[in-house]
């Protein structure tokens, strides 16, 4: 007979005691103080304050800054010494997608957190940042002869249309060193075999011509998925709004017959003459649509349509021209956004931090950008006025330079006051939506823009606006 | 004469269909990775040229560019991460799974689901809590901050396969070594961890996966000293245009770890996937 074993029975303390000690092991090492990296700048701990002025007066002071993945970053990266070699001011530039730029920069200044002494202020998130105080008024940097020489930083060479976001009556919040103006590149080829001498000046004509020219090969036009930064053309121009007035008056203003017959006209452009997929396609394949021939005009910002005559990506750029976008009923309203250089509120290196916003939208830097960088959207008119800029960026009889600052100075007029409100940017979402629901044949223009209508003013009403 | 067996020409044409409708599936899912992976060997004008050119000269400026930025830096955040992550995993997870499986107490049961409970709400649900939390305890764009996040979704994965695998071992055979003299430690060690091998590589496999692919945490908690590389990759689309040469190979470079890491383990991840399927 086989002996009688017994089963050695496994306490609970047994077992738990056992899991913990492995486990503790473990936790030990990932609890591990790590040491910081290199250079890493200690936040909340102010760096010592030298007066300004001097040279190297920052020596040791070291910067953080965020914004989007640019060429104007990447130039100011690449004339990082120039500053430090002036200032004495190391800095760290992180550049991020503008998605990942929106998120972030929003939960960094809205926790308070002052890791990033100087962050890019988003056109339409300007007005929600400067009403919550997460920018620092740049007044008193200006006004002091200390810190500032007001020649050299010439205020007045910033044009209108992209100074006035940033400016709350006169207090200055950012310096502005991009302005996306909306132009329109197009491939003359094609334009002028269909009879066109040159691109259509209103909306009406483009849907004609839309229609003329329109292919399963070659497309008529194509725009980005942003469309609530696109439509506005369309909108303004056939006198409709977002707003009634704003920023006083917040009413949302959709189901009215003017952005119904904007949003119609729009719908059937994108869903009749424009490439498989819009109207959502993005900004990269837009652009690559133009680059391979698939589509015959690109309505967009100006940095992004500027790219269609990248040679790098295009065998077609000697084909390709440059035009305002068209008008409507009631005029010519091409879009602006406008991006500044702001100080974090919470930052503990104020005085520095200015040195940086006023050489990182200098005159200089901004030249310097525009000759090696591509950079054209810029924002001041000595940029766009001087002699190497003009042939630089003179394409085929295109004056790009002047096309942009026609658009900002006309900008400057107030009707891009609607982007810039605290409320937009979910009631921009909403848009969005509203759009490719009539695009995709959903809804009528009516229906999706009483919807829009509706949900729009419950949306205010929530953010505590007065609709009735 | 015997003729030789030949199987039926239906049973034939019926295999021939299925092993064609394997190959028309294995290209429809390998086509995206081919697609990725040959476009970071063109320039950009050749990438989107139609038709495609199947036969181009290969460039590796694409690799050169990616490799000179930061985004090494980025890969480098990554590898430590999920490595370190999968072996705390393992490390806490797995002896809390064989004791959840082998204790007898009345609560084991509310004691796993309540390890999951990390996993009951979306990310998105955590994303300003922890952002806030470390933000206190300064662990915002810290390696280690990012592996502690990984391990708290990481652990209930661990805990729930490991346990079910340790649920199907024969309890026998560590009853028989405790005849033998050793204690729960030595049991554990010498009988029951050799015996997992499948289950520990297919679990160490996950793990490093969802550390190594995580956007959402790495987005909120890191800066630029922690950033990992799905994020990074992001970055190469700029607000002018899009680098799709850069994005090409960056997650060329991304998926390679992994798929050296899957083929290497690949055995043991088989066995381990279908361990207990045939369970009654």
């Amino acid at each position: 007979m086989a002996p009688r074993t017994t089963t050695k029975p496994i306490s609970r303390r047994r077992l738990l005691r056992g899991a913990l000690a492995l486990g503790g092991l473990g936790l030990l090492s990932a609890c591990a103080p790590a040491a910081p990296p290199a250079g890493k700048p200690s936040e909340g701990k102010p760096a010592a304050q030298a007066p300004a002025k001097t040279g190297q007066a920052y020596a040791g002071t070291s910067l953080k800054m965020m914004m989007v993945g640019h060429a104007y970053g990447q130039g100011l990266t690449e004339k990082l010494p120039e500053l430090e070699q002036k200032t004495g001011i190391k800095v760290e530039i992180d550049q991020l997608a503008f998605p990942v730029l929106n998120q972030r920069a929003d939960l960094e200044l809205s926790s308070g957190s002052g890791a990033y002494d100087v962050l890019q202020l988003i056109f339409i998130r300007s007005g929600r940042w400067i009403t919550a105080g997460w920018a620092e008024p740049l007044n008193t940097f200006i006004d002091d002869a200390n810190l500032t020489d007001k020649g050299e930083l010439a205020l007045d060479d910033f044009l209108a249309g992209a100074m006035a976001p940033f400016k709350r009556g006169d207090t200055i919040y950012a310096l502005p060193w991009l302005a996306d103006s909306t132009v329109v590149g197009y491939r003359t080829d094609i334009y002028e075999k269909a009879g066109f001498a040159k691109f259509p000046e209103t909306y009406g004509a483009l849907q004609e011509a839309a229609a003329k020219i329109h292919s399963p090969e070659t497309a008529a036009f194509v725009t980005s998925d942003n469309l609530h930064w696109i439509w506005p053309n369309w909108l303004i121009s056939h006198g409709g709004s977002f707003f009634a007035n704003p920023p006083d008056d917040l009413r949302p203003t959709f189901d009215t017959p003017e952005a119904i017959q904007a949003a119609e006209m729009f719908g059937t452009l994108v869903s009749k003459y424009a490439p498989p997929g819009s109207p959502k396609i993005d900004t990269g394949l837009a652009q690559t649509s133009m680059h391979q021939g698939k589509a015959a005009s690109y309505l967009d910002g100006l940095g992004n349509t500027q790219q269609i005559i990248n040679t790098e990506k295009t065998q077609l750029a000697d084909k390709m021209a440059f035009t305002n976008t068209p008008s409507g009923p009631k005029g010519h309203f091409p879009q602006l956004a406008v991006h500044g250089f702001m100080i974090n509120k919470a930052s503990k290196k104020k005085q520095a931090a200015w040195e940086l916003v006023k050489w990182a939208a200098g005159k200089d830097t901004m030249l310097w950008n525009a000759l090696n960088q591509g950079h054209l959207a810029g924002t001041r008119a000595s940029m766009l006025n001087n002699p190497e800029v003009k042939q630089k960026f003179t394409w085929r009889g295109s004056d790009l330079p002047m096309l942009h600052q026609s658009v900002m100075e006309r900008a400057g007029s107030g009707y891009m006051a609607y982007r810039t409100v605290p409320q937009f940017p979910p009631i921009g979402d909403r848009v969005i939506i509203a759009l490719q629901t009539i695009a995709s044949g959903q809804a009528t223009p009516a229906d999706a823009m009483k919807a829009l209508q509706k949900d729009a003013e419950s949306m205010l009403e929530k953010e505590g606006v007065k609709i009735r | 004469m015997v003729r030789p067996h030949r199987p039926p020409l239906a049973r034939t044409i019926r295999r021939g269909l299925v092993l064609a409708l394997v190959a028309i599936l294995i290209l429809i899912v390998l086509f995206p990775f081919y697609w990725l992976v040959q476009m970071s060997f063109k320039t950009e004008r050749e990438a989107f040229q139609m038709p495609p050119q199947i036969v181009f000269v290969p460039t590796l400026q694409n690799y050169v560019s990616v490799l000179q930025g930061k985004f090494v830096r980025a890969l480098g955040n990554s590898a430590i991460t999920a490595t370190t992550t999968t072996v705390l995993s393992l490390l806490l997870g797995v002896p809390a799974a064989y004791a959840l499986s082998r204790a007898r107490f009345g609560s084991d049961w509310a004691i796993s689901l309540w390890m999951l409970a990390t996993r009951m709400a979306p990310p998105i649900a955590f994303g300003i809590p922890f952002f806030l939390i470390y933000k206190n305890l300064e662990l915002i764009d810290t390696l280690h901050g990012l592996i502690i996040i990984y391990l708290t979704f990481n652990l209930s994965l661990v805990i729930w396969t490991m346990r079910t695998f340790f649920d199907g071992l024969p309890v026998s055979l560590e009853e028989a070594a405790y005849i033998d003299g050793a204690g729960v430690f030595e049991t554990f060690l010498r009988v029951t961890l050799p015996l997992s091998t499948p289950g520990l590589a297919t679990t160490a496999i996950f793990c490093f996966l969802l550390s190594w692919n995580d956007f959402f945490y790495s987005l909120i908690l890191a800066r630029s000293d922690a950033l990992t590389a799905p994020v990074a990759i992001v970055n190469f689309m700029n607000y002018e245009s899009w680098e799709y040469g850069k994005i090409s190979a960056g997650g060329t470079l991304i998926m390679l770890p992994v798929v050296v890491f899957s083929l290497a383990v690949k055995k043991y991840l088989v066995s381990g996937l279908t361990a207990g399927a045939i369970k009654g």
